[in-house]
């Protein structure tokens, strides 16, 4: 395990960590930190966020670790638990927490077109969800 | 093409974000919104594997029907093995008859057609976006091994490779070129075949 900086991206939320733990694709954040960037929280019940808890698991599982007089918690084992992908690459202390695959299929099996809103050449945003009432054909390319 | 009482919305995906997909807008001038995703959050959201992706949306926000080659000629027909013309027709005759549009799917064949992310494509999109953001950073070189775990985990996405291929040297850092690929596919569309009602 070894101190450093870290960069979390969490549900397409990127932030800054001065000091962080990490030990291969695992990242150990201070319990102020792990409610910064991902909004969940350390309590007596467990981990929690938007009222659901995920009790902490006794043992190797534990994503809660006591160092001195500092707890640690393991967000990267936390997100494996929530079926959460994580990515990471330590060299550049980058952690990407990714969709699991049932969240990337619930807007799809609603049969409503996901929603998006994104800049045009000038920076003028656009959100396809105000086009309501109106027909649209939405088509995507690239330049490559 | 612009049907009356039709919105379109073209969106770039584009890691290169204006600098990639800027010069062609210019010189298209078009009309209706044409915006830019540096993220390729449209092809992840929707589960895109290749560009061009069309998909109909109706007045209501819900599709009606999902990706499917949309180019509005034929101009690449040896790669799209289908007359585009009967896609544009198509669309038109949904513009005017609405969900009485031979074209406008059931739900029970929207279903059929639209594919959902399996976990291994969950964890190809996690990879293409950490190589994407240490692309950004100007790390292209460790990008390059999370791009070629996307093309791994999600061999089908054409985005994947074509995208990663772009923002290096394809020959000399993934030992392939958009032309060997295609030959490679010995004669499998690469695009898939549009299944379209024979009326319209």
């Amino acid at each position: 395990m070894s101190y450093s900086s870290a960069t979390v991206i969490y549900a397409a939320r990127r932030s800054a960590v001065a000091n962080a733990l990490h030990d291969g694709q695992d990242l150990w954040l201070l319990p102020e930190d792990l409610e910064r960037v991902s909004g969940w929280e350390l309590t007596p019940e467990g981990v929690c966020r938007e009222g659901l808890c995920v009790p902490v698991p006794p043992g190797k599982e534990s994503f809660v670790s006591r160092r001195g007089t500092e707890t640690w918690v393991n967000l990267s084992q936390l997100a494996r638990l929530l079926d959460q992908l994580v990515v990471a690459s330590p060299k550049h202390g980058v952690w990407f927490f990714g969709d699991s695959p049932r969240e990337l299929a619930r807007p799809l099996t609603s049969l409503v077109a996901p929603d998006f809103t994104l800049p045009d050449l000038d920076g003028r945003l656009y959100t396809l969800s105000h086009f309501r009432g109106r027909k649209v054909f939405l088509l995507t390319w690239g330049s490559w | 093409m612009k049907p009356q009482g039709l919105e379109i919305i073209t969106v770039a995906l584009d890691s290169r974000g204006a600098e990639g997909a800027g010069e062609w807008i210019r010189a298209a001038t078009p009309e209706h919104p044409s915006l830019i995703d540096v993220e390729h959050r449209v092809a992840a959201l929707y589960n895109m594997v290749n560009v061009p992706t069309g998909v109909w949306i109706d007045e209501g926000g819900r599709v009606v029907r999902p990706n499917e080659v949309a180019f509005v000629d034929n101009r690449w027909i040896d790669y799209t093995k289908t007359d585009m013309t009967r896609y544009v027709a198509g669309l038109r005759d949904w513009v005017v008859n609405g969900a009485a549009s031979a074209f406008a799917l059931t739900e029970a064949e929207l279903r059929r057609r639209m594919a959902l992310p399996t976990p291994a494509q969950a964890l190809a999109a996690a990879n293409f976006r950490l190589g994407q953001y240490l692309h950004a950073q100007g790390h292209w070189e460790d990008a390059i091994p999370c791009f070629k775990q996307a093309q791994a985990f999600h061999p089908e996405s054409w985005c994947y490779k074509r995208q990663a291929w772009a923002l290096s040297d394809a020959e000399k850092y993934y030992g392939t070129s958009f032309k060997k690929e295609v030959e490679a596919l010995g004669g499998k569309p690469y695009y898939a075949p549009l299944d379209l009602p024979s009326v319209g």
